[in-house]
């Protein structure tokens, strides 16, 4: 039987979100799975801005902070000099699908050869919870009181959707964290995610649907029960595009 | 040494790939195509990675990735798209990042005009980015000298972990003149830096690059980075003072205006005027002790000619003439050139008809 | 010595072209030369100029505001910089195209290297035509040396646009030396 331990990817010191927050599952994913590959002196961890950043104090590993919404573009930068290495970014909705919207797009196009993964929690936790990219429709936040309205906000950004309409993504997939089948799965996605990496195969972007109990303003479980009433029917999980396997 | 006749942009990319540039990212903008066309084909050449970004934005932050890796990087750019650039070229300095930036500047505000200008002066001594931090800015007048400041300009990037921008107008980026190329820089293993992300030392410590600090930290960086601007001030200041010992007036510019006020100051000399000019040519460190040492029992004005209405030089000169003389401005603007007659005219008015 | 060189038309008339081989050649001859293209917005069609400084000495200054010698090679290039021309200087005009001369105060050389192109074969060596009526007009650069600077340059291309070209330039040397 399998011991459980904390990831060699992880420095030892408790993690900075908030209680019940997903965030620190989803870091922790990222090194379980690194740890398994042997990949943690290989790594290059590209963090972004938001809540995301905490990740510079954890991460045992080589790290670099990206400004607002450019860890796609930095990445780059990164890949394209050490092309050995395992690249990935670790972003945000508000950094990803909102100021970086263009980074991410076009990195995804030229079929860079890194990992994307994408925290999607449909609020903008550093600053205290304002409106995202992916805020669900009627979502109160503190910049749409009364809830997302569609008529002067448009509406939630699918990314994983966007990305799969690119010719050169190689692997693009959604996974919720609020159920063991999700986390499994998730993990699973995110090994082949890197895998496809290493071999060289381009471009990979994994999104994971996570929470915000503190500017949800609910209590962890809570929040569980509400990403499967309300943010899972909206953002399908999924693999969305597996170059590999249809080819 | 192979002379060649080359366009300023081509030499400038031709200068940064021999200095060891291995990564380029940048976005198309009239009047510096030439250095991204050029580097399309010629970094490949040296295994090296050119990558045209989505943006300015997107680009700059490229540059910031491969800084980090240890490698040379580049970008370049016009006005509008260094204010876009603003954003990583302070994250650059925050994260102690090194990398050369090039600016071909152009008239301005705004879209302004793709037509030659010093427009970005300002800009480029004052603030690059938010957060108050200083960059190199070399100027070069001739492209023979655009070749070594730029062949040149990682050492001092890589010396002070900082960005260093090169400043050129429009005109000094298509003219062409003849240069000479120095030889390709060899950079082997030991030019690894040891607080890269590049694990070819072997290194099993862990690197973290960032632009975000704990306050204490951030103020002694800031604390550390204002100690070496001082330092700059004396070890790197570059100036040609030309005809000065004797000199009733003082002409000062830089980069293409500097050429033609040279022409005027000798054209002067010529009919007996004692005239000399001093041209920064780093505008930061501006080269203070040039001015603030002329013998100002002697010197009867200073003369700041620009090629932007109005001068943003002025400022800096001001600073060290301490009103011991009148200081006054010619200029050109929005695309329109600074050209011999004219400037002479202008000149030639101050000194003779004692204005 | 130092002279300055405008040459002016419209894009795709070879204009550029024509400055850098006459800037290259003053090279080879060991002198000093710069190259100041006037950048448009336009790729094609739209106005364009450029102009040749070569000298003796170093060059200092590559931005005359009068120049010795201006060529036109169209009636609007004309009409923008013939004000442009030092008192006593040249003009050399593509008179193909320039039908009226305004000033009495410089050396008008009218050639109509349009159709002295057209008659050699093909219209687009008109401006290696005006680089040989520059040489025979003034003499600033040896026609060896240009031959050879074009034989380089069309060498890869074809030996028939090579020979073409030299046969532009000695027609324009031979109509130059009489203007």
């Amino acid at each position: 039987m399998a011991e459980y331990k904390r990831p060699q990817s992880l420095k030892p010191m408790a993690t900075p979100y908030c209680p019940g927050c997903l965030h620190a599952l989803a870091t922790r994913l990222v090194a379980d799975v690194i740890d398994e590959l042997q990949q943690s002196q290989n790594a290059i961890n590209v963090v972004s801005v938001g809540c995301s950043a905490l990740n510079l104090y954890t991460w045992k590993g080589d790290v670099i902070g990206a400004a607002h919404g450019r860890a796609p573009a930095v990445a780059t930068g990164i890949k394209r000099c050490l092309p050995d290495r395992l690249v990935f970014t670790y972003q945000g909705d508000g950094d990803l699908a909102a100021i970086g919207l263009a980074e991410i797009m076009s990195a995804a196009n030229r079929g860079e050869n890194f990992t994307v993964i994408f925290a999607n929690n449909q609020t903008y936790g550093m600053t205290g919870g304002q409106m995202a990219p992916t805020t669900l429709i009627g979502q109160k936040s503190t910049t749409t009181p009364f809830g997302r309205d569609p008529m002067t906000t448009g509406y939630p950004l699918k990314m994983c959707e966007l990305m799969a309409v690119l010719e050169a993504p190689v692997f693009v997939a959604r996974y919720a964290l609020n159920s063991p089948k999700g986390v499994m799965d998730a993990k699973k996605g995110i090994r082949k995610a890197f895998e496809l990496q290493m071999a060289g195969k381009g471009f990979t972007f994994i999104e994971l649907l996570t929470n915000c109990p503190t500017n949800w303003g609910m209590g962890p479980i809570d929040t569980l029960e509400y990403m499967n009433t309300n943010t899972i029917p909206y953002f399908k999980p999924g693999i969305y595009k597996d170059k590999e396997s249809e080819a | 040494m192979e002379k060649k006749f080359m366009k300023g942009c081509e030499a400038i990319a031709e200068a940064a790939v021999r200095g060891g540039c291995r990564f380029f990212a940048g976005y198309p903008i009239t009047p510096q195509n030439e250095i991204p066309e050029y580097l399309s084909w010629r970094l490949p050449q040296v295994g090296g990675a050119f990558v045209q970004g989505e943006s300015e934005v997107a680009s700059i932050n490229m540059v910031y990735g491969a800084a980090a890796t240890g490698k040379r990087a580049l970008t370049s750019s016009s006005g509008p798209g260094i204010s876009l650039k603003a954003e990583g070229i302070s994250y650059l300095a925050s994260a102690q990042l090194p990398a050369v930036i090039v600016n071909i500047s152009r008239g301005g505000p705004g879209l302004g005009s793709i037509q030659p200008a010093q427009s970005d002066y300002l800009q480029a001594t004052k603030a690059l980015g938010h957060g108050g931090f200083r960059a190199m800015v070399f100027a070069p007048a001739t492209l023979q000298e655009a070749v070594d400041l730029t062949y040149n300009a990682w050492e001092y990037a890589e010396r002070y972990r900082n960005p260093v921008m090169i400043l050129m107008d429009g005109c000094l980026g298509a003219i062409m003149e003849e240069v000479e190329f120095p030889e390709m820089k060899e950079l082997t293993a030991d030019n690894v830096k040891e607080w890269c992300l590049d694990r070819i030392d072997g290194r099993e410590d862990d690197h973290m690059i960032t632009p975000i600090l704990p306050e204490p930290l951030l103020e002694k960086l800031n604390i550390g980075k204002g100690m070496q601007y001082k330092m700059w001030e004396k070890l790197d200041t570059k100036v040609e003072e030309f005809m000065l010992e004797d000199a009733e007036y003082v002409v000062v510019a830089y980069g293409i205006a500097a050429r033609v006020a040279k022409e005027a100051v000798l054209r002067l000399r010529e009919e007996g005027c004692k005239i000399g000019m001093v041209r920064p040519i780093t505008l930061y460190p501006f080269p203070k002790a040039s001015l603030n040492n002329l013998d100002y029992t002697k010197v009867k004005g200073v003369i700041d000619i620009e090629m932007t209405i109005p001068a943003q030089m002025r400022e800096d000169i001001e600073l060290q003439v301490k009103d011991r003389c009148p200081v006054y401005e010619y200029g050109r603007s929005g695309g329109m050139l600074l050209d011999d007659d004219g400037v002479y005219e202008a000149i030639a008015k101050i000194v003779k008809g004692g204005e | 010595m130092k002279q300055s060189f405008v040459f002016s038309g419209s894009g795709g008339q070879g204009i550029m072209s024509a400055g850098i081989t006459l800037a290259q050649t003053a090279i080879a001859m060991q002198k000093h030369s710069t190259f100041l293209p006037e950048y448009g917005p336009e790729q094609r069609g739209g106005s364009a100029k450029c102009t040749v400084i070569i000298s003796d000495a170093e060059i200092i200054s590559p931005l005359p505001k009068k120049c010795d010698t201006l060529i036109a090679m169209n009636e609007l290039a004309y009409a923008k910089f013939i004000g442009d021309v030092k008192e006593g200087g040249t003009v050399v005009v593509n008179s193909s195209r320039v039908k009226t001369t305004a000033r009495d105060d410089v050396k008008t050389i009218s050639v109509p290297v349009d159709d002295v192109a057209l008659e050699l074969g093909n219209v687009k060596v008109a401006n290696t035509v005006l680089i040989g009526v520059l040489i025979g007009a003034t003499g600033i650069i040896s026609k060896d040396v240009v031959i050879a600077a074009l034989s380089k340059k069309f060498k890869e291309k074809s030996p028939a646009i090579m020979e073409l070209n030299i046969a532009a330039i000695e027609k324009g040397i031979e109509l130059g030396s009489k203007a």
